[in-house]
Formats: structure tokens, sequence, C-alpha cells
């Protein structure tokens, strides 16, 4: 008897698992039948538990609003589960939170790209995911799955946005003639000095000093030539910031009139009326975001979100509403005209026209460049 | 101003001393006043000059659940800190005080050493800790490292208090055969309570603004009310945050005040008897 | 239970103190011993560490002059910052003590009262003075001082004016209390014998405040190198103190050995300063001051 009863669970987790039923009948199966036995399994507590909440984290501001606005509240609202929401401004802070915290107290994590991935997977804090159990990724740009593969072949993420970090600059201030015309080089231009901003961000840092140095910022030769042009940088500088957030409110508060910027944000301030315009010098830096699932997470929820989450309708509002491309394929999906319009899209969806970190030569670098520039930045 | 301040020099030392005083009043409030009056700007970018009256950043205060949550969570998390905190103070005044062992001096000093200690160092040892022994980080670990953060101020409190009680009063109702618990709750209780009182507000306080340690040691997903303040810092100084700045000023400035209050009323009515 | 117990039992005060002591145990002794045995685990990358034991955080430490120079930097800025309240709180502590002024306990209360206001609310109110849409430079640029703002914000000057935003009132305090604790009469009787109020205040009141002066120095002193919140609301990322590094080290870099490795060493240097301080003057004065 106890051993069908087993038998059963299991088979009813594995249906579940392959969508064959829903989740909430699902739970009220298993419910009645654990209820009927007093039998529990190690799994169940977790759906149990997962009916109620999901715990998300992201880069706050207009980003978070949108996908909150557009994603989460919809699937609040059709599925009854909450998304409990946390920010953070830094990918290493949210990191060390979840170091410190025990499996399942972070559980998606809105998070930037393959040089990040690789962290989690060394750190042991993802989760695989069952790909079967999000369908909606048939319509996600092969591009820019193949790098998180490369890396695990079995996924943890799955990739939802892309993006560049370019130039924005005060139009009343710089012309966009000038502008084109210095374009990374504006970021050591000493006529604008005390009025240059920058990421406080060791990847953007050392990637805009390469491109001011003229080399290949994914395969560096001369480091040295690198380090000094972030020392003029940070020297010009008057902030570096450290979230998107602080971006807009120092641009939009003249504190700073030129800087490197996140795509998404410089145009959602234009939207906003502001004198800011933007330029993707060549060789910019492209990232992409990933919904990120860790260890300890209630996969099924998990995985139902981000299924809802790519579902082409959502997708491409919320891209609306943070101003960055989804990682819909454009062949497969029909995109709006104000998405075509958002920088950095790339209608071909090869993702040939961006450039993106290696992840391994960065990996590779990561902790002596980042203590590097822990230094340069305080001022060594 | 001052009467014994016949010749020159020192009437115009005296004065300068005075204008000294009134700048640096000046100084520790004007930057908290502009605080207060930017809270009701309309502008959607905190800064001068103002561009209207406007209470619309208190309303959206009002409805920002994670501002209300962590409110709620600092609230709580002050009131059993400052229960327990006092009660601890109480009895390891009464022992450091009332009573002579070996090891006092050192326990004395060890008391005090958490208001000397940074909180960052503080922060990162507990959180170094409690990975060696693989424990996650739990609103009890929070509460605990808010006790040790108030509990020197307690203890020097109380026992200032407590030195000025003669211990003859006890002596007395011990003598007479009362038994300890009694004699404490009858005769020292009752000649602490300013003390008591003090503690309570004070480790109430400091644990409500307690910034920097709890930055390190707050469990998943948990903002205290200064931790959630510092990351809308992080993210705009908005016209929010200085709402809720005046706000949070309104209350923890009012709460004190009013138990200051009540205190003072209290003695005047011990006097008048 | 407690019958044939002496009236002052020692027994009975170990239980009165055992649980302060169980907690300073748990949370201030075995974490500050844990740490520095994590100062000799080994790095292996951003987040990850081994329990293989080596001296290399130390190396690093001792021989990489960019800890050197944050560390004096440090001391500078606490020391500048220090000596500044002490300046400063002087004259309000002596002015509080001195006056006839009937309302005397208001202006004392006003120096409380701080204390309750928001640490975090408290440091970022300076950003709507010194920044470039803040108090000073908007009626700078009103009144045609100045054309451009100018740059106050995110320097080094910024912090230490939040650091003194924060520390004055102990300062004061600490002053105030150690000349309340003065015999009057011993001014009187300086001044009776024909000394001016200022070879008064030199002779007598000076010296005899010393205590306190001290006690608030040495409270500011550390309480400044210490900082974390104020260099970072208003520094730039230059003006990091060692706190920052701290935490950069260990939020940042992910590098927790070398963290904990900055953290003992701030720990030993303002330790050896409070050390230094209680073998002139005795705790017992920091003691009032922080009671006060």
């Amino acid at each position: 008897m106890k051993l069908t009863t087993t038998k059963r669970l299991e088979r009813l987790n594995e249906r579940y698992a392959n969508g064959d039923i829903s989740r909430r009948s699902f739970l009220t199966l298993t419910a009645a039948a654990a209820a009927a036995t007093g039998l529990s399994m190690p799994w169940m507590g977790r759906a149990l538990a997962a009916v109620s909440e999901v715990r998300f984290d992201g880069w706050g501001g207009v980003v978070q609003e949108a996908i909150d606005k557009y994603a989460f509240q919809p699937y609040t609202a059709k599925s009854k589960v909450k998304v409990v929401q946390g920010t953070f401004g830094d990918e290493n802070e949210i990191i060390t939170k979840i170091k410190t915290s025990k499996p399942g107290d972070f559980q998606i994590v809105h998070s930037s790209g393959v040089n990040y991935y690789i962290k989690y997977v060394n750190g042991g804090f993802n989760s695989e995911i069952n790909e079967a159990n999000i369908p909606n990724m048939a319509n996600v740009l092969t591009a820019m799955i193949e790098p998180f593969r490369k890396i695990t072949p079995k996924l943890s993420a799955v990739p939802y946005d892309y993006g560049t970090t370019g130039i924005a600059y005060n139009n009343k201030v710089i012309s966009p003639e000038e502008a084109k015309e210095k374009g990374a080089n504006l970021l050591t231009d000493t006529k604008y000095a005390g009025k240059i901003g920058g990421y406080a961000d060791m990847t953007t840092r050392v990637w805009y000093a390469a491109l001011q140095t003229k080399q290949d910022p994914n395969n560096i030769q001369d480091m040295d030539a690198v380090w000094a042009k972030v020392r003029e940088t940070r020297d010009l500088a008057k902030k570096f910031w450290s979230s998107g957030a602080e971006l807009m409110d120092l641009l939009s508060r003249n504190e700073i009139v030129v800087t490197d910027a996140w795509s998404g944000r410089v145009a959602a301030l234009q939207q906003q009326g502001q004198p800011i315009g933007y330029l993707d010098p060549a060789g910019s830096y492209a990232w992409m975001e990933d919904m990120l699932v860790l260890k300890g997470s209630p996969m099924a929820e998990c995985e139902e979100l981000i299924n809802f989450m790519l579902d082409p309708a959502t997708s491409i509002a919320v891209a609306e509403g943070q101003n960055y491309p989804p990682s819909l394929d454009p062949t497969k999906v029909k995109l709006t005209d104000k998405i075509a319009a958002l920088p950095a899209f790339d209608p071909t969806g090869s993702m040939k026209s961006l450039t993106f970190a290696d992840p391994l030569y960065w990996a590779k670098n990561e902790d002596a460049w980042t203590k590097q520039w822990d230094r340069v930045s305080k001022g060594a | 101003m001052r009467a014994d301040h016949p010749n020159r020099e020192g009437r115009w030392a005296w004065r300068l001393t005075g204008a000294i005083t009134v700048c640096v009043y000046i100084f520790m409030f004007a930057p908290i006043l502009a605080t207060v009056v930017l809270s009701f700007n309309a502008s959607m970018f905190g800064g001068f000059p103002l561009t209207g009256f406007s209470l619309r950043w208190y309303e959206k205060l009002l409805t920002n659940e994670p501002v209300l949550d962590a409110f709620r969570t600092s609230m709580w998390i002050a009131l059993v800190t400052a229960t327990v905190t006092t009660l601890l103070g109480i009895m390891a005044a009464l022992a450091l005080v009332r009573f002579e062992f070996r090891g006092k001096q050192a326990i004395n000093t060890l008391v005090i050493l958490p208001a000397l200690v940074p909180e960052t160092i503080l922060g990162v040892g507990l959180l170094v800790m409690i990975k060696a022994v693989d424990q996650p980080r739990s609103m009890t670990l929070l509460v605990l490292g808010h006790i040790l953060l108030t509990l020197p101020y307690v203890v020097l409190i109380v026992q200032a208090r407590m030195v000025g009680i003669k211990r003859s009063y006890e002596e007395a109702a011990l003598s007479l055969g009362a038994p300890r618990v009694s004699t404490f709750r009858e005769i020292t209780l009752p000649l602490l309570i300013p003390a008591v009182l003090a503690s309570v507000l004070l480790a109430f306080t400091i644990s409500f603004d307690n910034t920097s340690a709890s930055l390190f040691w707050r469990p998943a997903g948990v903002e205290t009310m200064p931790t959630q303040i510092l990351s809308m810092l992080k993210i705009s100084i908005s016209p929010e945050v200085n709402a809720l700045g005046t706000v949070m000023i309104l209350l923890t400035v009012g709460i004190p005040l009013a138990g200051g209050l009540v205190l003072q009323s209290l003695t005047w009515f011990k006097a008048g008897k | 239970m407690t019958k044939g117990w002496k009236l002052y039992d020692q027994r009975l005060a170990w239980v009165l103190v055992a649980p302060v002591l169980l907690l300073l145990t748990l949370l201030l002794l075995l974490p500050i011993a844990m740490m520095t045995v994590y100062t000799f685990f080994t790095f292996v990358t951003a987040g990850v560490e081994s329990a293989v034991l080596t001296f290399d955080n130390w190396k690093e430490f001792l021989t990489d002059s960019y800890y050197h120079g944050f560390l004096w930097k440090t001391v500078r800025v606490g020391a500048i910052t220090a000596v500044i309240c002490a300046i400063l709180g002087y004259f309000p502590a002596y002015f509080i003590w001195a006056t006839t002024f009937r309302h005397k306990w208001l202006l004392l209360l006003l120096l409380i009262v701080p204390f309750w206001i928001s640490f975090t609310i408290r440091t970022f109110s300076w950003i709507h003075i010194l920044g470039e849409q803040g108090l000073i430079n908007v009626v700078l640029i009103r009144l045609g001082v100045i054309n451009e703002p100018l740059p106050m914000l995110y320097t080094e000057g910024a912090v230490i004016m939040g650091l003194l935003h924060f520390l004055l009132p102990y300062m004061i305090l600490n002053v105030y209390v150690s000349l309340e604790s003065i015999d009057r009469t011993l001014i009187a009787a300086a001044r009776s014998m024909g000394c001016t109020s200022a070879q008064a205040f030199r002779e007598v009141t000076l010296p005899l405040s010393m205590p306190g002066l001290g006690a608030g120095l040495l409270l500011c002193f550390v309480l400044a190198a210490g900082s974390y919140v104020t260099p970072q609301l208003l520094g730039g990322s230059r003006d990091a103190l060692f706190g920052n590094l701290i935490y950069d080290t260990i939020m940042g870099q992910l590098n927790w050995p070398m963290g904990a490795t900055l953290s003992i060493v701030l720990f030993v240097l303002l330790g050896a300063a409070a050390a230094a301080y209680s073998r002139y003057m005795g705790l017992s004065q920091i003691m009032k001051g922080l009671s006060a």
C-alpha cells in the first residue's frame, strides 16, 4: 500500500513536471494522496510552500517597475503566486548575500549575462532548470542561449534581454557631431573635466579603456595602457555611478554631462524629455541579461514564472517598458516598431553586430582585474 | 549675558563663544531642515530651488509597501532589542555595582567594547562566524546583534544610577527578612525607574537607527528602515526619500521627547510628594 | 535556592552577568577570534575560499603600499575630524556650562536631538547643502558670486563635514560632562585672587576639563576612523576610508580572507588607540561620556 502510494506520487510529480496537469490540480492530488497516508515526500514541502510566493531580485528603478507591471502583476493575478522582490545595484552585492544565506532565500536573479553566470556556477549556487517546462524558450534567440550552454550544457538561466553600454551625453553641452567624432574618447576629454561619469564596474571601465587605446576588449595586449586610461577617466570623473537610477539622477541633475551609460536607461531619460543623446561607438560593450534560478528554489514555480515572462506578449510589453530589446527571435516573433527603434536592437537576431564579452577570457582575468580596478578607483 | 565678565577681553571672549555656539547649532540643524523643506518640493528630482509645494511624496510613501515593511521590521526589532537589552543590562549593572568578584574589571571593559569597535568589524566578524558554523543569517541573529550594540549604553546608564542608590536601603530590607527578589522589586527597581526608562528609549533609538551593522547582518530580503533608506538613496535622491526622512525625524524625535516629558513629570511628581 | 549564600555572594554576581557574558562571547569575542583564523585562509576565486592555511593575506597587507596609504589616510581623516571636533565642540560646551540663560536644558536637549535622528538621514541631508543643486551653490549663483556651481560634494572635505556633523554632539557632551564636574568655587577662588577671566580659564577650567576633551577626542577618532556610510554617501571613490576598503573587499571582490585581514588590522589599530588612551586617562571617562 505504502509503496504504491509513493509510486503514485512520483508519477504525479513526473506528470506535473512534464506539464501534463496544472499546478493546482497536481497540488490538490498530492495533498489528498499525502493526507490519506500521512506520507510526505522531500519535494512536497517545497511544492506546497511555493504556492504562496517566488523571490525575485533585480536592478531596481524603471527596469524593475516595467518587469513588475507587465510580468509579475499579471502573473500573480493569473496564478495567485506572489512575486517578492528585492533590488541590487551591483551584482557582486547579491552574490555575497546568496553566499551567506540558506538555499531558497534567493530564487530568481535578473543576472547580467555569461560573465556573472560563471560566478554562480563556480560557487555552486545555481540550479538546473528543466527546459521542457519552459516551452516559450523555443522563441529565444539561439545566439543568446549558446554562450550559456558552453558553460553548462544543462542551463540554469534563460536569456531575457540585452543592451549596450554606450556613451550618453548632454546635447546642450556636447553636439551630436562632436560626440560622434570623439566617441569613447569623450570619457577622457579634459574639456569636460569634473563633468564626466562612468559605471563603477571593472568590466565597463576596462572595456572602454581598451577601446580608447584601440585594442580588442576581448584580447587585450597592453594592460598597462588600459589602466593608464582608466586612471585618466577616474581623474576627470566627477563620480562613478553604481546603479541605473543613480546614472539617470546624475545626468538629469546636470552633475555630469558625459558618461558611459546603459542604453535602456538613456532611452527612459529621453522619454522624460531630458536633453540626453546616446551613441554606441565601434566595439561598444554589449551584454545580455538572463533570469537565473538559484539552488533551493521551487523549480516548478520558477519555471512557470519564467515561461510566463517569455510569453511574446509579456516579453514585448516588458521590453517596451524597460527599454531593452527582448531575447525573442525577431525572425520568429513579430516585434513592435518601438522595440525596433530601441538602441542596441539587432533585427537579424544573429547578434553579430554586437560585441559581447568573451566569458572565458574575462573569467580568467576577473579576480586580478577586479582587485586592480578596486585600487585604481580609490586613487592608486 | 554673564555677570562675572567685567573686563573687555572677557566680554569679547564670551561673545565669541556665544557666536561660535550659535554657528555650531546652525551647522547641526541646517542640513536636517533642508531635508524637511525639500520633502515638500513638487519637483521630481531632489534639489534647490523649490518648484512648488506638494504633499505627493508623502502620499507615495504611504503606499510604498517595501518602506512600510521595513518600518514594521525596524519597530519590531527595536522593541525586542530595547526590552531584552534593558533586562540584561540591569542584571549586569547590578552585579558590576553591588558585587565584588574576580574579573569584574575585565567584564566592565568587555561590556563597553561593542560601543568602541567599529560596526564594520562587528559586522564582518559575525558574518564570518555564522558562515564557519554553517548557519544562515536570521532575524534572531540580527536582533542578537542589536542587543550587543545597545548593551554598553544600557549598562552604563543603569550603573550610573545604581551607584547613586544607597545599598543600605536594600540591606535594611534584606535584614528584615525580605526575599531578594521582592527587595529588588520593592526597593531597587522603583529607584531605578528613570534609568530604566532612559535605557529603553536609548536602546530603542540606537536599534531603530543602526545602519552599518544591519547591512551585514540582515537576513536575505529583510530591510530595516535605515538600510531601506540607504538603498533608496543609492537609487536616487528623490523627494520621496526626503519625505521618509521627515517622517522618521518626527517619529524618532517625537517618541523620546514624549518619553522625556513623562519622565520629567514623574520626577516632578516624586519631588512634589 | 539562594539560601546559605552570603549577601554579596560571588556566585550570585556570576549568575547576574552570565547572560551578558554569553552574549559578548558568542557575538563579539568568538567572531573576532574566528576572523583572525580566517585571515590565514586561502582565497581561491571570487566567493570561494579554502581552509588551507597561508600567510599570503598578511604578506600582501604588509608589503603592499596601497593598504598602507589607506591606513594612513584613515588615521589622518580620523585625526583631523577629531581635532576640528574638539575645537568647534569646546565653545558650545563651555557656553552651555557657563551661561546663565534660563533655558539651559533646551540647549542640552538640542544637542541630544541629533542622536535621535537617523544617522543615514543626517548624512544624506548634506547632499542638499553641498550638491550642485544644493543650498550653498544655488544661493551663491543667485547672488551672482559664482557662475559655475562649486564642486563640494564627493570630496574629502564633504566626508569630514559629514563626520563632524555626526560626531560633534559626542564631543560637546563629553566636554560638558567634565566641565560640570568642576567645582565652581575653584574658579571663584582664582578670580578673587586676582586672576583675569582668561587666566582663570587657562589655569583652572581648561586643565580640569582635559579628561572630557581627551575622551571626546578618542571617541571621535575611533568613530571617524571606523566609519563606512559617510564616505560612501558623501565621498567620491577616492575618499574611501579603511572601512570602505573592508566592505568592498568582502562585498565587491568577494575575497573574505583578505577582508578579514583588513578588519583585524583596523581593529588592532583602533584598539591600540583606545588602549594608549586608557593607560593615561582610564576608560571610566569614556563611560561617563557615553552615558551622558
